[in-house]
């Protein structure tokens, strides 16, 4: 199981200030599939990606990713290393003109000379930024700005994207349209780590699912078994609902 | 008429020096959530600086060299790791009362250690005066206009032209995005500190000819920067700019035209009806919450 693993967590404890989310989280994503990670409000979904991307510092425990490990690397080493991160929300420089937030995206490129030929490439797979290439980020649509940061991700030609809730926001067409993008780059190799609020929808078209709850792993398995697993609705129910009421 | 466009004329050279000094306070406020209430004796400083090379003996053009480049290292540099770095960790608060008591040892320190009473300050230009169509203009005032709008156009190519810049602009929108991104934000975060340690310094070269070198003058320097960055938007370079202009222009027309008594109640009545009715600044942009 491990022999095709591209990121690995070792009993991971990580959070904000006192609090701590991840609890000792162990899990082991493989290469070139798509895996989403579902679990109720407050699981540590999020936290497990700024964790992994090194925005949050590890406490103990260790990740690997690629053969290397990358405990408490910063977030420009994981660029470096071949991991990618797509925060929740919108995530351009919205001041900033289409061209320019795609150029911000290969600042980690280690030979800068290919930057405007990968432009470019990338250019030529969105038309719509080549479109929009001189206007600014901020009158891109919701699911415009969405492909934005998938294509700046993409600049760096990445061996794992690590992408929180891309459909939030959007509309069914284009939330279907990032999906295709994320199975294409699957089938290129790219290995997918999503978080998806839209569990059912999201397991449908990955290859394997992540159950988290409390911060530590409940379920590993293929998605289509996670679908059919008896327990996942009960997770929902019983851990979901009382905490998304506590909270409102 | 002809007077008015004397006073718009040196209106628009203090609104330029005004701007100098409220684009540094906004872009160190951006990149580093910094806001230096000693922004003010910053500009008050390197004038000092400037007068203690020359009387070392440096001619005026090296003097002015020295107290730029003593200006990028004390008030960009050592403030940063000195005040900035280990405050900040402690939240904006501290930060900025820890800046309001830079202010105040600025502010003695040039008068114990220098003078207390105003020094003359060489002017770049001699006190001739244009007349153009029956217009008078001080070449004085002309040449502060043109050095000040040269150093904010020069800022603006940096900022917009160029990748660094950009880079920079980035830091200053969304400082995680930018890490995200691969983007070394801490060097960004310098750079809009040693900038600012150059603005302040030609802001001072250029308004200690008029103003005099005094230890009191960062008073109300820094009160003109803060409201003119307000009145522009406080996340907008092009903001300060145009805040800076208003005050200046403001000032002058108003103190002729209205009342001389006053001329220190117009821009906070501006400030008044800014905050009012678009409280993110003429030029501002409303800021997202993000949880």
């Amino acid at each position: 199981m491990s022999a095709d693993a591209i990121l690995t967590l070792d009993s991971v404890f990580a959070g904000y200030g006192k609090m701590t989310i991840l609890n000792g989280t162990t899990a082991s994503i493989r290469r070139a599939a798509i895996t989403t990670v579902i679990g109720p409000n407050g699981a540590g979904k999020s936290t497990m990606f700024k964790t992994v991307f090194g925005l949050l510092p590890v406490r103990s425990g260790s990740i690997a990713f690629d053969g290397k490990t990358v405990t408490n690397f910063t977030p420009r080493q994981m660029l470096d290393a071949g991991a990618i991160y797509i925060p929740q929300g919108r995530n351009v420089f919205p001041e900033l003109s289409v061209r320019h937030n795609l150029e911000l995206g290969g600042v980690a490129l280690p030979l800068q000379d290919v930057l405007p030929q990968r432009i470019d490439a990338i250019m030529e797979r969105f038309p719509m930024l080549r479109e929009k290439a001189n206007a600014q980020a901020s009158t891109l649509s919701g699911g415009q700005q969405k492909l934005l940061e998938v294509a700046r991700g993409l600049l760096l030609d990445p061996k794992l994207i690590l992408i929180d809730e891309p459909s939030i926001g959007l509309s069914p067409l284009m939330v279907q349209e990032v999906f295709t993008i994320l199975k294409d780059l699957r089938d290129k190799g790219v290995t997918i780590l999503l978080i998806e609020q839209n569990a059912k929808q999201a397991l449908q078209m990955s290859d394997y699912g992540l159950v988290l709850e409390q911060g530590q792993t409940r379920i590993e398995n293929a998605a289509s078994a996670i679908l059919a697993d008896p327990r996942i609705a009960q997770l929902f129910l019983g851990g979901g609902l009382p905490q998304t009421a506590g909270a409102a | 008429m002809a007077s008015f466009f004397q006073l718009l004329v040196s209106g628009l050279a203090t609104g330029a020096i005004y701007a100098l000094i409220a684009v540094g306070f906004t872009l160190v406020w951006q990149t580093s959530q910094t806001i230096n209430f000693a922004q003010g004796e910053f500009v008050m400083l390197p004038a000092f600086f400037i007068l203690a090379a020359m009387n070392a003996g440096a001619p005026f053009w090296l003097a002015c060299l020295i107290g730029i480049v003593l200006s990028v290292v004390i008030l960009g540099l050592l403030f940063k790791f000195i005040i900035v770095d280990p405050m900040l960790k402690y939240g904006v608060l501290p930060l900025v009362i820890s800046t309001i008591a830079l202010s105040l040892f600025l502010k003695e320190g040039a008068k114990d250690f220098y003078s207390s009473q105003a020094q003359p300050f060489p002017s770049l230009v001699p006190a001739t005066d244009f007349h153009v169509f029956g217009i008078v203009v001080s070449l004085q005032s002309l040449v502060v206009l043109a050095a000040a709008t040269a150093t904010v156009v020069a800022l603006h190519v940096l900022l917009t032209k160029t990748r660094l810049g950009r880079s920079m602009q980035a830091t200053a929108q969304n400082p995680t995005l930018a890490r995200i991104l691969g983007i070394d934000v801490n060097r960004m975060v310098l750079y809009t500190f040693l900038i600012n340690g150059a603005l302040v310094a030609i802001a001072s070269i250029l308004i200690s000819p008029i103003y005099l070198a005094k230890f009191t003058n960062g008073e109300t320097l820094g009160i003109a920067a803060f409201l003119a960055a307000i009145i522009g938007g406080f996340n907008q370079v092009r903001g300060a700019i145009l805040g800076g202009v208003i005050l200046g222009v403001l000032d002058n027309l108003s103190a002729a035209y209205i009342s001389a008594q006053y001329r220190g109640a117009f821009p906070l009545i501006i400030l008044i009806v800014v905050i009012l009715f678009r409280p993110q600044g003429l030029l501002g942009r409303i800021e997202e919450r993000t949880v």
